[in-house]
């Protein structure tokens, strides 16, 4: 178990960098002056280059990119230029809301999900498996920003039963703990369809596996029966999960932005529309550094638990 | 028990020369071509669509997708209005209200007209980024399983650290370097599709590089180019359809989502994801103009995947 | 270091392979080591006859015979084919590529499944430049050769069965009037009725042709059948080759008596059975790091002190048949030779 940790570590730094070069290179290769956020729009020439030769925006890319990462290793992920702060700041103040909101809806979509699968799965053919087919069909075709629209005119706007901004757990555990019900639905609900489908098509393989036979034939009772089935079954969806994470990460952008929560994606779509490139920039690193390590556990996970897995690794 | 079951029973026990002599190879050969073992050959094409045209559930889906694209494509013909022109008194008039059947938006323009028109964008994010990266996928995956050693480790390895970005992520971080525009989305999307698809295209490959047809095929004198063309992607082609058929549906909400962040199609155009957008901030005046587009995705995305699921099934279930 | 058998008498060998090994790199357990498939295999097969090759699996049969054909490339010895030499590895000059071909073991997956029988069959006519008529004729004409109805072209290979594809197989390498076909395993996969019927067509093609094959199975029965001279394998080494019915009936190698030894059969009297052989331990060691010496040592119940240090030369027991084995040199008693 230990070599593979080490091997799959091993394999996860050369794609950080790779993630790192992508992030830089679309920031700073691509159209769109960086310079162009500093300067006005009347600025001579001669005042554009004297700025981009501060910025260091003059020298050859792989010095630019050498020196941007030293610096963002050692924290410093450059200046905003909208919100006039450390981008590294804004980005651990974001941060936290972002964890907050992006585990929480994890949780709740993956064990709802696992759940409506597992007796999707287990009662094949039923009403209840062409319901739970039904609501992650919708569940994967509903844009989560419509949904979030939805929801916040009738359930904040119209019956007023929840807060429609984010709220910190200065105001009071209730108010927090309620006004995360809102914006977790609205992203959760497509981990939940996509988490209900992996398990289902998982404990169908399974369930008529004929070790499932056995194991009641032994006198095994329904619930230890069970256990074994949720154990066999639970690799697909542990694969999923990690892409699902990640998925919520990207899609705070949405979710953040129509209930004002405070968190990584608000501040990028926030820099975006200034122009603000530092920001964007160090905010999309961190979440793809933070999907990459989200995606190692899982993989060491998946190899801690099914011993399949594992001889494939090795 | 006819000659050639004795023989088929002795042939087990007593070894070849007794078998061959009892079984009298050569006129069982005629015999059996004679009884006309005529199958009748089917086309792979024809087999699929027999099977798909099975499943009702796809079948009302695609009548769902062909008549979005004829509203599409037909779109002057089904309203008299122009859905980039409104008449600003005309605001926000709510649904039902006669000769404006789903309603104006906040500057007047008609509803119905801003979404059949919005469909064409909508569809063409949806396909055109598809297409492209199952054709560049495909290239790149099949090139990487076919040719081992450094090009193909660096092709996947590169798609990796692609793969490595949360999609929606990618498509904003590079919709957002590149600026906001239509077409500017459609490359986001399509960036962001190539890696998946190059995986499936690349582990389909190594599954069908390794067996004896393919070494037959080199032992005839075959280029790998050659091989990779005729022997590798027909049997490759089945896994991708299969996988990019899914895609569609989720090219054209990332496609939308953008648009809605600011980032795709600039206004006046009436895409869908940017009309939810600008509505948003008049849903307690007429909610339901608002709901009109978010619908729209909604619908169209259900029934490209009910009817890309339904293709999947079709495809799968054979060989 | 293995000396060439010359064969007694004859015309010239179609195919003559001098001390050829394969050798592939691998990696066993994390480490790379070198897995040595085929060990200075010498062999020569005269025109219109037919080779066998025999031994379990492991043995190093299929990797010779992608050798012959080409698909891989040799890391040591020389191979000639109708007097020309073959090059080491890499592309073959074209008229040999139409003169050898292979028929491969799976029925399944030697045939793509995408293709129609038809195109199967015309795709190596096709590569070599043939024109579309040419092509058809050949087809129409080598589908019947193999027994199938004509209009079997425009099937796909998933509506044939076992049989029916191995024919096409069959058809497929005789499409460009190949001279040496060779024939990996190609009735292991069928049923032993079908069996008997393919090998059949096998020799009436032969005759007809004036085919050379080299037959390759782990099948004794079928092998002898088939054969007229037969090469025993064992673990990438040849052990003994002879005429087919002498190998049979007199088997030299401690290897050949234990293969022989283990033909099962009704009749008491055609027991082949060999009472001393049955003490030989049963694992086969691994081609990555083979015995040395004689590979055959670790189950050979005679094995002495010369066979750990000295990997035995080929030694003619009688005309025309050769075995590898430090028994058969001068020196050793009679009674450990003849103690069958």
């Amino acid at each position: 178990m230990l070599r593979i940790t080490m091997r799959r570590v091993g394999l996860a730094i050369p794609i950080l960098f790779g993630v790192s070069i992508i992030v830089f290179l679309l920031m700073n290769v691509l159209p769109g002056s960086p310079e162009a956020g500093l300067v006005g729009e009347d600025a001579s020439a001669a005042e554009r280059e004297r700025i981009r030769d501060s910025l260091g925006l003059n020298d050859p890319l792989p010095i630019r990119y050498g020196s941007w990462l030293l610096n963002a290793l050692q924290g410093d992920l450059g200046f905003s230029t909208q919100r006039q702060r450390e981008v590294s700041d804004l980005l651990m103040q974001a941060w936290g809301n972002t964890a907050i909101l992006a585990t929480v809806s994890a949780l709740f979509g993956l064990s709802v999900g696992l759940w409506l699968g597992y007796v999707a799965g287990t009662r094949r053919g039923k009403l209840v498996d062409k319901f739970v087919s039904v609501i992650s069909l919708a569940g994967l075709s509903i844009p989560s920003f419509f949904l979030a629209i939805v929801l916040l005119a009738v359930f904040a706007g119209g019956l007023k039963m929840f807060p429609s901004g984010g709220a910190t757990f200065d105001d009071g555990i209730g108010t927090a703990l309620s006004s995360l019900v809102l914006p977790v639905f609205s992203g959760a609900l497509v981990t939940l369809a996509i988490t209900a489908r992996v398990t289902r098509a998982s404990i169908v393989d399974v369930y008529s596996a004929d070790f499932v036979e056995t194991l009641r034939a032994k006198g095994l009772n329904e619930f230890e029966v069970r256990m074994h089935i949720l154990r066999n079954a639970i690799s697909p969806v542990l694969t999923t999960s990690g892409v699902q994470i990640g998925a919520l990460l990207g899609g705070s952008v949405l979710v953040e932005t129509i209930f004002r929560w405070p968190g990584m994606g608000l501040l990028i779509f926030n820099a975006i529309s200034a122009r603000d490139l530092q920001v964007v920039q160090g905010a999309t690193l961190l979440i793809a550094v933070t999907f990459v390590i989200i995606n190692l556990l899982v993989d060491l996970l998946q190899a801690a638990l099914d011993p399949r897995v594992r001889g494939a690794l090795t | 028990m006819t000659i050639g079951a004795v023989g088929a029973f002795t042939a087990r026990f007593a070894g070849n020369q007794t078998a061959t002599a009892l079984l009298g190879a050569n006129k069982l050969r005629d015999d059996w071509n004679a009884a006309g073992l005529a199958v009748k050959s089917q086309s792979f094409g024809r087999e699929t669509l027999s099977r798909f045209l099975e499943n009702k559930l796809g079948v009302a889906a695609s009548i769902v997708v062909v008549l979005l694209f004829l509203s599409a494509i037909f779109a002057p013909f089904l309203t008299p209005y122009d859905p980039l022109v409104g008449v600003p008194t005309d605001r926000l008039f709510n649904i039902g209200t006669p000769g404006h059947i789903l309603g104006t938006d906040e500057q007047g323009r008609d509803m119905l007209a801003r979404v059949l028109y919005g469909g064409r964008l909508s569809l063409l994010a949806g396909f055109i980024p598809t297409v492209v990266a199952a054709v560049v996928g495909t290239a790149i995956g099949v090139t990487a399983g076919m040719v081992r050693g450094a090009v193909g480790t660096v092709l996947m390895r590169f798609m990796d650290m692609l793969y490595a970005f949360p999609a929606i992520l990618l498509a904003i971080a590079v919709g957002a370097s590149l600026g906001p525009g239509l077409n500017n989305t459609i490359i986001a999307v399509t960036i962001v599709f190539v890696p998946p698809v190059a995986r499936v295209a690349e582990s389909a490959t190594r599954r069908v590089v390794v067996q004896e047809f393919v070494e037959a095929a080199h032992l005839s004198g075959a280029s790998k180019l050659r091989i990779a063309r005729s022997q590798i992607l027909p049997n490759v082609l089945n896994d991708i359809i299969v996988y990019a058929s899914g895609l569609v549906g989720i090219a054209m909400l990332t496609a939308a989502s953008l648009s809605f962040l600011g980032l795709g199609a600039a206004p006046p155009a009436p895409e869908w994801g940017y009309m939810l957008n600008s509505l948003r901030g008049s849903i307690y005046v007429a909610p339901l103009v608002v709901v009109v587009p978010g619908f729209f995705i909604f619908l169209t995305t259900v029934a490209f995947n009910l009817a890309s699921d339904a293709l999947r099934e079709a495809m799968d279930s054979r060989l | 270091m293995m000396t060439p058998v010359t064969p007694i008498g004859g015309p010239t060998p179609l195919l003559e392979l001098s001390n050829v090994s394969k050798e592939f790199v691998v990696h066993d357990a994390g480490k790379r080591a070198t897995l040595s498939a085929v060990n200075q295999v010498s062999l020569s097969v005269k025109p219109g006859t037919t080779m066998g090759v025999v031994g379990e699996s492991g043995c190093g049969k299929s990797t010779l015979a992608r050798l012959i054909v080409g698909l891989h490339g040799m890391t040591g010895g020389e191979m000639s084919f109708d007097g020309a030499p073959l090059p080491k590895s890499g592309k073959r000059p074209a008229h040999v590529v139409k003169q050898m071909q292979m028929v491969f073991q799976d029925p399944s997956s030697a045939l793509n499944p995408r293709a129609t029988v038809g195109e199967s069959i015309g795709f190596p006519l096709s590569v070599q430049g043939a024109s579309r008529k040419v092509i058809a004729e050949r087809v129409t004409q080598v589908i019947s050769d193999v027994g199938l109805p004509a209009n079997y072209a425009g099937n796909y290979p998933h509506q044939l069965s076992g049989g029916q594809r191995q024919r096409v197989n069959i058809a497929r390498a005789l499409a460009l009037q190949p001279k040496l076909i060779v024939l990996d395993e190609a009735v292991s996969a069928l049923d032993k009725s079908i069996q008997a019927q393919v090998l059949n067509l096998l020799k009436d093609l032969q005759e007809e042709y004036k085919l050379t094959y080299v037959f390759i199975s782990h099948d004794l029965n079928v092998v002898e059948y088939m054969s007229d001279e037969v090469t025993v394998m064992y673990l990438g080494q040849v052990v003994e080759r002879s005429p087919a019915d002498r190998l049979y009936e007199n088997p030299q190698h401690p290897y050949s008596r234990l293969l022989l030894s283990s033909i099962p059969s009704l009749d008491p009297a055609e027991s082949t059975r060999d009472t001393a052989m049955d003490q030989g331990s049963g694992e086969i060691p691994s081609p990555i790091n083979p015995p040395s010496g004689c590979r055959f040592r670790t189950r050979c119940p005679f094995a002495m002190d010369v066979c750990a240090t000295e990997s035995p030369e080929q030694v003619h027991a009688e005309p025309g048949h050769a075995v590898a084995c430090h028994l058969f040199e001068e020196g050793v008693p009679e009674e450990v030779r003849l103690s069958a």
